[in-house]
Formats: C-alpha cells, structure tokens, sequence
C-alpha cells in the first residue's frame, strides 16, 4: 500500500480514501442473484469501473471480449487474468404470508483470462485467444421456502473459448473475428410436491453438460482523435444438453412413476449487439458510452424432454418468454498521475423478464449498476487494475406458472481485480 | 465531488433495503385474541376417517388461532386424541393411511388402509375441561343446542361420544352453551354439511336431511338465527361459512355409474340374464346394475348417466362377486338422480341462509363452497397442484370426504380473507406449503 501512494499528491489521496471508505461501506452492506436474466457482464476490470462500456474505448487485451477489432489498437503484446468474486444476496416476501425466505447463494466466480499476441512490432495483425464465463450463476434458496416447487437451487455454469484475429485496416479503422467455443453446465433442483410418511417432500435434480459454438466480430473505427466508435455483435449460443441426469427422489412406493434416467433440454445463451462511443477531451479523461440490444427472445421456453415418460413424469414446457431487452452503460476514467487511473460508471439494465414469468432462478428487474475502478501501473510491463461493482434489484410479481407471488430483492457486489503482463 | 453523489446514493439505497416487511397482525374491528370455533369434521380436524391427533392439530380453526396470535400466544383448547395413536372413529375404526392391499384377484395395491385393526377406543373416556374448538364430527345442526348432547349416562347410541370427551358438563351442556361460556370475543361457523353428508354417505337410505325452513329446534334456519344471537350478544365478532356442495368430494366422484368393463363372454351371460326384465348389455364399458324400486319383481335397473357410487361401495365385491353385474348394486352405494337433486337443493338453500344470516348478524362470510368448487378444476399454489382427485388430487384426506392439512389451510385462508375484507384486519395468510397432503409408503 505505501507504494502505491508514494507518488500521489493530497488531491488523488483524499479521492483513494474516499473510495476506499465506499469500498468499506459496501462491505458492511447486508449482502444480497445476479445477471441481466443470468447474463454476467464481467468480463473486464476496466470496463467494469466505467459501467461495464468498453466497446470504443481499446485499453487492454480484455478488448478480445469488448471488440475484437479493437484489440488492434491495443498497442502491445499482453496477458491479462481477471477474477471478480460475486456476492449476491436475495430475499423473497411473500404476498400471501409476510413470510420472507432468503438465498443461500454461494460466491459466484466469473473471471476471464486474455492473451493478446502481436507477431511484429509493425504488424497490423493481432492474434488473441479469451477465455471468459459470460453466463452463470448458483442461485440456492433456503430450506423449506415458500417457493420450493418452482426452485430450491440452480447452478449454472459456461466458459467460453474464443480464439480472435484482429486487423488493422488503416490507422482509423480495424475488424476483428473471434470463434466461440463454449462449454457450459446446469444443476437444478427443485422439491415435488409429493410426500412421504414423513412428511419429507420428494425432490428432483437436473444436472448435464453441454457444448456449442458462437462467433463474437467487431469493427473499431476512430474519425478522430477524441472520438472512437466501435460496433460489435457477438453471436447466440445454444447450450443444448442431451444426455443428461434426472434424479428423483421420491417415496418407494411411486418410485416407478419416477424413474430417473437421462433429459435433454436446451438454455439459449443470447446474441448481443453493442454500439459503443468512447470520447478523450484530454489525454487523462475519457469517456465510455455503450448501448446493448440483447437477443433475449430465444429464451421463449425452459423445456424438458425426460427419456422416461410416466403418466406423472410427463416432459415440461415452462414459458420464459423473455423479450428483447437494452442496456445502456457509461463510466469516466481520468489519469491522476501517469501510473494512476480512477473510473466511474454506471449501467442501466432493461429486465429481459415479462411480468408473470420472474422466477426464483433469476428475479430479474430493471435495475442501475454503480461501478468504480482503479488502475495502477506497477511498471511499463506490469498493471493491476480493481473495480467494484454494486447493484440491487426488486421485482415485484405472480407467476402464471407456479403462483408464486411477492417480492423479490436481491442485492450484489462484485469487487473485481486482475493483473496484466504488457510486452 | 462524484464520489460523494455516489456516497450518498448508495447510502440511501443502503437504508432503503434494510427496512423489512414484518410479519404483523392488525386485528382492524374483529379481535381474536379469544376465538372460540362452532362446526362439524373440518373444525375438529377429523379426516383419513377418524379423529386422529395430526388432523386435529392441523384443523383449519387451530391454523386460524395460530394466525390470529402471530403477535403473541392465544391459547386454543383442543380435544385432542393422544399422540401417536391410531385416531378413532364411531365405528371403532383406527385412521386410514396410504398402504399396500391386496385384492379377492390377489392384485397388491398401493390403497387406503386402516393403521391399525383397532381404534383409540381408550379416547372416549378424555375428559376435558377447556375447551374451544368445538368442532364435533358429524354435528347437525338441531344438536348444536342440544343438552345432554354428550351425556354418556343415557347410554349408548344416545349421546355423542366425541361432544361427551369435550363437553364441560356432560349433564348440562351443549355445543353453544360451551362455546357462548368461553365468552369468545371472535368466533366461526361451519354448519350444514352434516346435516346433508348423513344422507348423501348412505346413499339417501337413511337419515333424511333437515329442512331448510322452520324455527329454532325444527329448520335450519332457525336454528341457526337463534345461535348467532346468542354468539353476538356479548359484542363478539364472527365468521361464517357457506357450506360445499358435498357432491363435488371424491367420495362420490372416484367410482364411474359405466364401470363395468364386458368382453364378448360376460356380455352374452348378461343379455341371457337381463334381456327377459329389457335390460341389454353390450362389449366394453357398461352400467352397473343397482337395485331399485322398478322392474318387479325382479327390481334392477342399470345405473343412469350421473347417477352416483359412493366410494363405500366393497370393491372386492365388485371384482370378484358380480355386484354391479349380476349381483346389483345396493342403494345405499348408489346416489340416484332423485336423490342428487334433493341434496343439490338443500345445499343451496342452507348456503341462501347462510349468507342471508351473515348479513343479518353482520358477519364475515366465507365462501368455502367457491373453494370447494375451485378444487374441482384445481387449485395452483406456489407450484402445488391441487385437485379433487382421490388421493393424487393431494387435497383430500383418505377418506375421500375431508381435507388434508393442506386442504384446512386454504380452508384457513378461505377464512382470513373473509375476516380481513369484512373487519378491515390484515391477518397474514397460513403458508399452505407448510402443511402436509397425502403421505405416500
């Protein structure tokens, strides 16, 4: 720590000790699941701190994800790995009872590793290779809560894989491809209401893997010094799983009317289309405006198709029917000394989720995301870079399918750090 | 500067989130701090066809007290049947529970089955003393200010051994009488039912209905006016209930009128036997046959389209003894049309006063038959199905007629809605997940 204030002057202290008694203070905030719908947008320290914006605003190799024709412009060689710990805390307070239950979620583990490599100092050729986990999240709700039947735990993971070429076209403008290879796993469990002598209830889990292909290209192009204009789409992908598990736990005596054995079922994991506007009024100030449209309408359908069918095991149709959703994100990052940056940000989220249709797995709303970050360059070749980010969310509903209604709040905090290796 | 906007949002949002909804009780112009409940099966927890301890601790009016003190402990007494025990009925019978049976065709199925070949007979001789649910199984209404309803000294069969375990003096009291005692500040009714199930159980055979009209001791009308101003004379508040339309529980609806399935054999003997007396028979599912007044001597018909079998009915008898075939059914496993008419009727009529005495009494009214009803099309709770099917409908009890504990919980609900509307309260509804339906082995 000393060494990083070493260098500071009084102005850029009081701004550090502010933000880490904001840190602090966010700390000691009772903790609360997470996600536009189960979308993570974590996949950058920087952009992180400026409100998840980066589409236009080249910094580092995480610009793989952001736009990969940007990763152009990134002007070294350079390996970067990021974590970001995700601490989400939901409540749910039902209409009917004033009964409240609350999640027991575990951290959630989002992180990212880029690999940016340019053959020739002169090359307009940038080869890449990201590793990152766009969608995901373990949502598990307290024993015996109100909404049991429709949810008791849901683990849902992806890493995506995404070797990139980008290109310099000139000195204003680049395109960049990545293919995606994604890999992705689902465990859900959910109690049934069937009992045994007990009084314990039968209970049901899904859990399998599946794989897919994608694609993420992008186009960045500066008209001018202080102003870059990037445009990226990153593709749908289908998560299908065909052999999963079903386990049913269920009293002897129905055992056959449950028989576990293997489902199929498909999570479609949305494309994303970004304009992004990166401005610099200065060389220390710049600023990140990008708007997301995202594809969410795949998610028309949760279904489950059992290999083993009985009169009470039939195969499920759960209408989501997400709609089309935007998000609109900004942040400001100023250079306070040449080896110092700060960032602001915030994000506003449009819930992808109708009314009728918000589940326990992702209570979504419509919600703003505040975020702040730092950046320290250790040495010309060596740079960390931290951020946080702070949300909550309520939603109000009555689900068609279940009935489950009251209110749902959850609130999340993600502090995030990653460490850079520039050639 | 930013940062300190930021500060100051985030801090608001802080306070924002802490606030938590607490769980409270607002009586608004009823009080419940001293409830006192009048009924018959439901109010006394009896189902699985016994009064058995888990049902009686589960009885909508026992989730009511419990909902009534979320702020604080009410006592409700309760006769309840020991713990663990095997729950007792009139007939000496121990509960039903869900078990395997093995059928005349040496068939094992997962069926009702008695717990135990004997009932808790050793209950009939609790004494209680305080007591406030006085939900009585099978309590009709002309008995509800009957003294000596429960005096076990006029000797069998003529008093009311569950109403002699709870009655605070044998001798002297009557159901209102104990109950207007308590001097309750709120109270239910469920009344009715009984009155019809009698003669709907026994197929109409015995055990006429009371009439509808007619003064106090005579008609349940009356009767029940005088009750209610005698419950409202002291300033109580109270609730009562429409009553359901008994026809809809699956004690009537599980066995079909056209449950003779005929091969080309069977249909040949039928004809040979019944096509002297007109009655013909074809391949696949048929009418049973029933006894009637009609067709002389021979007195059998085929049962109509409608017409009703009573979950009674031995099946065994069924399977491998020709009854509903060659032997006919007995009327008193059988509702015919006449008969559903009549009940239908009364039920209708008892509802009318209901409401009209609801009015009058300035009571809330609780429409358990709408929720009886919804139970025919199902009802969807928190991801629960719930329907009137015999046992995998979860709501129902085993015997087919009275509820689960799930069941008295949206009775219970049934209830508080009815009392928030009417006194302004907020009484917090029961968590109907928390309460069990069928068990399974």
């Amino acid at each position: 720590m000393t060494l990083l204030f070493k260098r500071q002057n009084l102005i850029t202290r009081s701004l550090f000790v502010e933000m880490l008694r904001l840190i602090i203070i966010i700390l000691l905030l009772p903790i609360t699941s997470f996600g536009q719908g189960y979308q993570v947008n974590l996949q950058g320290q920087v952009q992180q701190g400026m409100g998840g914006a980066g589409t236009a605003l080249m910094q580092d190799a995480s610009a793989l994800f952001f736009n990969p024709a940007g990763a152009a412009f990134v002007h070294k060689s350079e390996i970067t790995g990021s974590f970001t710990p995700t601490f989400a805390k939901g409540q749910f307070t039902e209409h009917l009872t004033n009964a409240t239950a609350e999640t027991t979620s575990p951290m959630g583990t989002p992180f990212s590793v880029y690999g940016l490599f340019q053959l020739k100092d002169s090359s307009k050729l940038k080869l890449g290779m990201a590793i990152y986990t766009p969608f995901g999240s373990t949502v598990e709700w307290q024993d015996a809560w109100v909404g049991r039947f429709a949810l008791t735990r849901l683990a849902l993971k992806s890493i995506f894989f995404q070797p990139t070429v980008s290109y310099r076209l000139s000195d204003k403008i680049a395109i960049g491809a990545g293919f995606v290879y994604s890999y992705g796993s689902v465990n859900l469990r959910k109690d049934i209401p069937l009992q045994g002598q007990n009084g314990i209830y039968a209970t049901a889990e899904l859990a399998g893997t599946g794989h897919s292909f994608g694609y993420n290209v992008g186009v960045y192009f500066e008209p001018a010094k202080y102003l870059n204009l990037g445009l990226t789409y990153r593709s749908q992908v289908n998560m299908a799983i065909s052999n999963g598990t079903a386990t049913f736990t269920v009293p002897a005596s129905v055992e056959d009317k449950f028989p576990s054995g293997s489902f199929a079922s498909s999570l479609p994991l949305p494309q994303v289309l970004t304009l992004g506007f990166g401005i610099k009024p200065s060389d220390n100030l710049a600023f990140a405006l990008d708007v997301n449209y995202v594809g969410w309408n795949a998610y028309d359908t949760l279904a489950f198709d059992y290999d083993l069918n009985t009169e009470s095991l039939e195969d499920t149709k759960s209408a989501r029917k997400y709609e089309n959703t935007l998000a609109f994100r900004v942040g400001a990052q100023y250079k306070l000394t040449p080896i110092l940056a700060a960032r602001l940000g915030m994000a506003y989220t449009l819930t992808p989720v109708q009314d009728g249709y918000v589940t326990p797995e992702t209570p979504d709303a419509n919600r703003i995301n505040y975020t702040a970050g730092l950046t320290y360059d250790l040495n010309e070749h060596l740079n960390f870079d931290f951020s946080i980010l702070y949300t909550q969310v309520k939603r109000e509903d009555t689900n068609l399918e279940t009935g489950l209604s009251g209110n749902f709040r959850t609130r999340v905090i993600a502090p995030g750090i990653s460490v850079s290796y520039k050639l | 500067m930013k940062i300190n906007i930021l500060y100051l949002l985030l801090a608001g949002l802080t306070l924002a989130a802490c606030e938590k909804d607490p769980v409270a009780v607002d009586y608004g112009e009823m009080d419940g701090t001293s409830y006192v409940a009048i009924g018959t099966n439901a109010t006394a927890g009896y189902a699985d066809d016994a009064l058995h301890y888990d049902a009686q601790v589960n009885s909508y009016a026992k989730i009511l007290n419990e909902q009534f003190s979320l702020n604080g402990r009410f006592g409700f007494g309760q006769p309840l049947v020991e713990e663990g025990t095997n729950g007792v009925n009139l007939n000496g019978d121990a509960q039903l529970i869900l078990g395997y049976k093995t059928d005349c065709k040496d068939t094992v199925s997962l069926s009702p089955i008695r717990i135990a070949d004997n009932g808790n007979t050793s209950a009939w001789s609790d004494v209680f003393n305080v007591i406030d649910n006085l939900g009585v199984p099978g309590l009709k209404i002309l008995d509800l200010d009957n003294v000596g309803f429960g005096n076990s000294a006029s000797g069998a069969g003529n008093y009311d051994p569950y109403f002699a375990r709870m009655a605070s003096d044998q001798a002297t009291s009557s159901v209102l009488s104990d109950a207007i005692a308590r001097d309750p500040s709120f109270f239910s009714v469920m009344l009715g039912d009984s009155d019809i199930m009698n003669f709907a159980t026994t197929g109409g055979a015995f055990d006429p209905i009371t009439p509808s009209a007619g003064v106090n001791g005579v008609g349940f009308e009356g009767t029940l006016d005088a009750a209610l101003t005698a419950l409202t004379t002291n300033g109580a508040n109270g609730v009562i209930a429409t009553i359901p339309d008994v026809l809809d529980y699956p004690y009537f609806n599980t066995i079909p009128y056209d449950g003779l399935p005929l091969d080309a054999d069977k249909t040949e003997t039928m004809n040979s036997v019944f096509n002297p007396i007109g009655l013909y028979f074809t391949e696949g599912d048929n009418p049973f046959t029933m006894e009637c007044d009609c067709n002389l001597p021979y007195g059998v018909r085929k049962m109509e389209p409608g017409e009703l079998v009573t979950l009674s009915i031995p099946l065994d008898s069924v399977k491998c003894n020709g009854m509903g075939s060659i032997q006919p059914i007995p009327d008193r496993y059988v509702l015919t049309l006449a008969e559903i008419a009549e009940i239908q009727a009364k039920i209708n009529e008892y509802n009318t006063i209901i409401r009209a005495q609801a009015l009058k009494h300035d009571l809330a009214l609780a429409d358990l038959n709408q929720l009886y009803k919804g139970l025919n099309t199902g009802v969807l709770y928190n991801g629960i199905n719930l329907s009137a099917e015999f046992v995998t409908g979860g709501a129902y009890s085993l015997d087919g007629r009275n509820l689960n504990p799930i069941g008295q919980a949206l009775i219970a609900n049934t209830f508080i809605e009815a009392i928030n509307e009417k006194f302004n309260a907020n009484i917090p509804f029961a968590d109907v997940t928390k309460y069990h339906g069928v068990l399974f082995p």
